[in-house]
């Protein structure tokens, strides 16, 4: 019993901690108060979730410490915020990356790899002039503002290329893929056999590149024709997808050669944040956004607050009341996403051959490869969903939390400290620590708002802002103390 | 059944910048088992390593029924039929028995199909189908990572100390395992415990400071008491 005890002692003072802390509250705060400050946490919580879960995942199989995660769930937010109120934008982008995609299956077909290694050098040399050379002049920042900046819609013709030029991009960045392409299969002939299925699906892209490149004066209009719903949909997907593309992207080729060098890895991470805000205010400058709620969300009337959830599904109000206060309704959604990815992630953890190997490969990769599986690309797949997470999370957070080119940092810090409550590479604790940041910023902000109150005091005791920010690390400490692996950790 | 499955031509590893195999040179005939000895640190678990591709050796060649394999990837080189026993039975801990099983599987189907086999050396297995890996007694791990080895179609397993921390009733449960094993698939054994060895392999090499040394018929070197205490003797 004792030694029980001792065992779990870091589990007792948690679950103790937490009835102290669930009696303190209740008496400090009326029932509508405690419930809407338990929502706010709710909602922090869930989207602390979406960067954590990927964080923990990424850590877990490869020990990497990603600090572009926070990044990329900035960027998702305006991929997504983009599609949403200017698709423009990523029309005039969509083409030329599929091009150069195409071109690189296609030249994986060819029988490229036969190539002397010494072409491999030049080879890159001209994919790099080619490229530069098609996409010389192309200006994307007009693209970027316009609609945004004019309040309203902008001329199509506007800032967007003639067809002509635009196909002979296209076909440029084709090209340039095709011949970096086969720089990089020169030389490893045996990792891989030439497979119809890359001819098909390079032709599919190029295809699908070239039938955007006219459609896309037209697309836009279509695209903002649909109703906000719908568009907000498109953006959830559009961003986490853009956000997965990313993080694939950067894990195959910034992060694989440096496994064997752990310290540069981090350093890389690091490099990318500043990279990819300075890339963002690049492109959509400096200043922030306001994503609009979709119709979902926002209708305002009589009605209004539904009084509760089956009613908001009718009446789509921009509020929902709980227990006499209103709460708005898009921060119930962000729990039911964080829920649902939650409930997803567990599925695909528990019950795919994929979550088996992720699983097995959290303890030993290694193992796992002389199994004969391609552990590569597992990680390149798990980074690639961790980041797809992350954007997800930046899509559902740009209508509440505006969009900026520093959205992603806070959120970092904080994923950070909820991984570490939770233990680096479990996914439970990477649940868990996002709830309990989460629930700390909500009550650590009504602290601040209101102060607190002692039974043995004449006046409110009251706080400075910083003590919301604090409280995640003081709770992190204190974990530390009890639990040095965090809560649910197994590793150091 | 005298060709050779697997030649090692002097291959030289590093791990860092220690030079752990300076030359080692083996054949493994097709369906025999061989045995592989030599004091701790001779470089005996590199070898088996660097055959898997864990540990790509830096010179040399290794060649898997005459098909060259070194330099490929470790999961490339398990597709072509190797098998592979870590030492201090690296079974997935967070994992049921069955999982471990099942992540084994190169062709959907190969579990089913060998399961009746598998259960048959190891009958705890199939008691313990869906506890963790984590929760098995020493032995019973030790028999999850062979039988993990057999679940897909494998020419050659390498098995590195199955023996190591056992009680001797259990070894003998290996031994008898391994042996019916030997029936299809060609074995490459680690071993520390010599009698064990003796009982079961075919052929040995002796390696010593990560160099071949010797090599020879298995039945000989039982009574070469010199070389034993040459190479294999404590101290």
């Amino acid at each position: 019993m004792i030694e029980w005890i001792q065992r779990r002692r870091g589990l007792i003072a948690g679950i103790v901690a937490a009835i102290l802390f669930a009696i303190w509250a209740s008496s400090q705060y009326e029932p509508r108060v405690l419930a809407s400050i338990l929502l706010s946490g709710l909602t922090l919580g869930a989207l602390y979730f979406l960067v954590t879960s990927g964080l923990s995942l990424i850590f877990g199989l490869m020990d990497v410490l990603n600090f572009a995660h926070g990044t990329i769930f900035m960027i998702g937010a305006y991929i997504g915020f983009t599609l949403y109120a200017n698709p423009r934008l990523l029309l005039n982008m969509l083409p030329f990356v599929l091009a150069f995609v195409a071109g690189w299956l296609l030249a994986r077909w060819l029988p490229f790899s036969s190539l002397p290694t010494g072409h491999r050098r030049p080879l890159w040399v001209v994919a790099v002039l080619v490229g530069v050379f098609a996409v010389w002049g192309f200006e994307l920042a007009p693209l970027a503002t316009t609609a945004l900046s004019s309040g309203g819609r902008v001329p199509t013709e506007q800032a967007q290329a003639p067809i002509g030029i635009f196909i002979a991009r296209t076909v440029g960045l084709a090209i340039a893929g095709l011949i970096a392409g086969a720089a990089f299969i020169i030389g490893n002939e045996h990792t891989r056999q030439p497979a119809p299925r890359d001819l098909v699906l390079s032709s599919g892209l190029l295809a699908l590149a070239i039938i955007i490149a006219p459609l896309r004066l037209n697309a836009e209009g279509w695209i903002l024709a649909l109703d906000s719903n719908a568009r907000f949909l498109l953006a959830l997907v559009a961003g986490a997808s853009g956000g997965a593309a990313l993080g694939g992207l950067m894990e195959w080729s910034l992060i694989r050669p440096l496994y064997s060098r752990p310290i540069y890895q981090v350093l890389v991470t690091l490099g990318l944040v500043f990279v990819g805000t300075e890339l963002v205010k690049g492109i959509w400058g400096p200043g922030g956004y306001f994503m609009e709620l979709p119709a979902w969300f926002s209708r305002r009337g009589p009605s209004c607050p539904s009084p509760n959830l089956i009613a908001w599904l009718q009446d789509n109000c921009a509020s929902i009341d709980v227990l006499g206060r209103p709460f708005p309704s898009y921060r119930i959604f962000i729990i039911a996403l964080g829920i649902a990815m939650f409930i997803g992630i567990a599925v695909l953890l528990r019950y795919t051959r994929l979550g088996m190997i992720i699983r097995a490969g959290v303890q030993d990769s290694e193992m796992v490869q002389a199994l004969g599986i391609n552990v590569r690309r597992v990680f390149t797949l798990v980074f690639a969903l961790g980041a797809g997470l992350a954007a997800l999370g930046g899509v559902a957070a740009a209508p509440f939390l505006g969009i900026s080119p520093g959205l992603g940092q806070e959120f970092q810090l904080q994923a950070f400290i909820a991984v570490v409550i939770g233990g680096m590479g479990s996914f439970t604790g990477a649940a868990i620590g996002a709830l309990l940041v989460g629930l700390a910023r909500a009550f650590g902000d009504q602290i601040v708002l209101t102060g607190i109150q002692l039974p043995w005091m004449s006046e409110a005791m009251t706080f400075s802002p910083s003590i919301a920010r604090a409280s995640t690390v003081l709770i992190m400490a204190l974990v530390l103390l009890l639990r040095p692996a965090g809560l649910f950790g197994k590793k150091e | 059944m005298s060709d050779v499955l697997l030649e090692v031509d002097t291959i030289h590893t590093f791990i860092g910048q220690f030079h752990i195999l300076e030359g080692v040179s083996l054949k493994v005939r097709t369906g025999s088992i061989t045995a592989l000895l030599g004091r701790n640190g001779a470089g005996k678990t590199t070898t088996l390593r660097s055959i898997m591709g864990l540990n790509p050796p830096r010179s040399g060649s290794i060649r898997l029924a005459g098909e060259p394999i070194n330099g490929r990837p470790a999961y490339n080189i398990a597709q072509l039929g190797v098998g592979y026993v870590p030492e201090h039975r690296a079974v997935f801990r967070d994992l049921t028995v069955e999982e471990n099983l099942r992540l084994a599987e190169r062709k959907r189907g190969d579990l089913a199909r060998r399961s009746d086999f598998i259960m048959s050396l190891f009958p705890d297995l199939k008691r313990f189908y869906r506890h963790p890996g984590g929760k098995l007694s020493g032995g019973q791990q030790q028999m999850l990572a062979i039988a993990r080895a057999l679940v897909a179609d494998n020419r050659l397993l390498l098995i590195d100390e199955p023996s190591e921390g056992l009680a001797p009733i259990i070894v003998e449960q290996i031994v008898s395992a391994l042996r019916q094993m030997s029936a299809e698939t060609t074995i490459l054994l680690v071993e520390q415990n010599f009698a064990m060895a003796a009982q079961l392999a075919d052929e040995y090499y002796i390696l010593d400071d990560g160099r071949s040394v010797q090599h020879g018929r298995m039945a000989d070197l039982v009574h070469d008491h010199a070389t034993i205490d040459k190479y294999l003797g404590a101290g």
